[in-house]
């Protein structure tokens, strides 16, 4: 799976997806909204919640690890999961 | 803490994300009438509840661990309710963000079941209902009416 072809998902196939294949990174909260980062394949999927896990506000994709940076704090966990 | 009453089934819950423990705790709202929920911040406190039940009380109906916990982890949390005697036909499920065969195959070991945190409402509607379906049949049928 790459970055592009995942784009071309629907919302719901691309949480499938995450759901089975994503590697959990870690969770962030900013300005309110909670988000979670997971890893899939070579490219990261950051979904930002209007309400935790319920209703999605926006998800963001890259391919670049700077989207890691605001989860840093929590790299020490990021072999263990929720 | 309520009283345990005859037309309640108990259902645990640990988890030390608090957004998890709520989300889960407003999804089973829709069976307040016949479930009640007790929540636990990490395995070893829901460990200690679940062993000091008292004998009046009915064991719950299903148990649901998240695997990274502080103090005790879900994992080792299963494999203690295994080795208690009240507990070792209690339905258990690990709730988890974990993708992993490992833990996957550990679950299955130890007769618990698996289910990934959802990441959208649609998803949790259907999680809540494949939690309940890990209840024994006449539970999940009070549960489900």
């Amino acid at each position: 799976m790459t970055l592009e072809t995942f784009l071309t998902l629907t919302e719901d196939e691309q949480l499938i997806l995450l759901t089975e294949d994503g590697i959990y990174i870690g969770k962030r909260t900013d300005r309110l909204l909670p988000s979670i980062l997971y890893q899939l394949d070579s490219f990261y999927v950051e979904i930002v919640y209007r309400k935790y896990r319920r209703y999605i506000w926006v998800i963001n994709c890259s391919n670049s690890t700077a989207i890691l940076d605001p989860y840093l704090d929590q790299v020490g966990s990021v072999i263990q999961v929720n | 803490m309520s009283k345990f009453t005859d037309q309640e089934y108990l259902v645990v819950y640990a988890d030390d994300d608090p957004d998890d423990l709520e989300l889960l705790t407003e999804s089973f709202r829709q069976f307040a009438s016949h479930v009640r929920v007790e929540i636990f911040s990490d395995g070893a406190s829901a460990l200690s509840y679940l062993l000091n039940l008292s004998a009046l009380e009915p064991a719950p109906c299903l148990i649901i661990l998240d695997i990274n916990m502080p103090r005790l982890d879900g994992k080792e949390c299963l494999k203690k309710i295994r080795d208690a005697d009240r507990l070792q036909d209690v339905p258990v499920v690990l709730f988890t963000t974990s993708i992993s065969d490992r833990d996957k195959e550990f679950a299955a070991r130890h007769n618990a079941g698996f289910i990934t945190k959802p990441l959208s409402s649609s998803q949790m509607e259907i999680i809540i209902h494949e939690l309940i379906g890990h209840c024994a049949d006449d539970v999940r049928k009070i549960i489900s009416r």
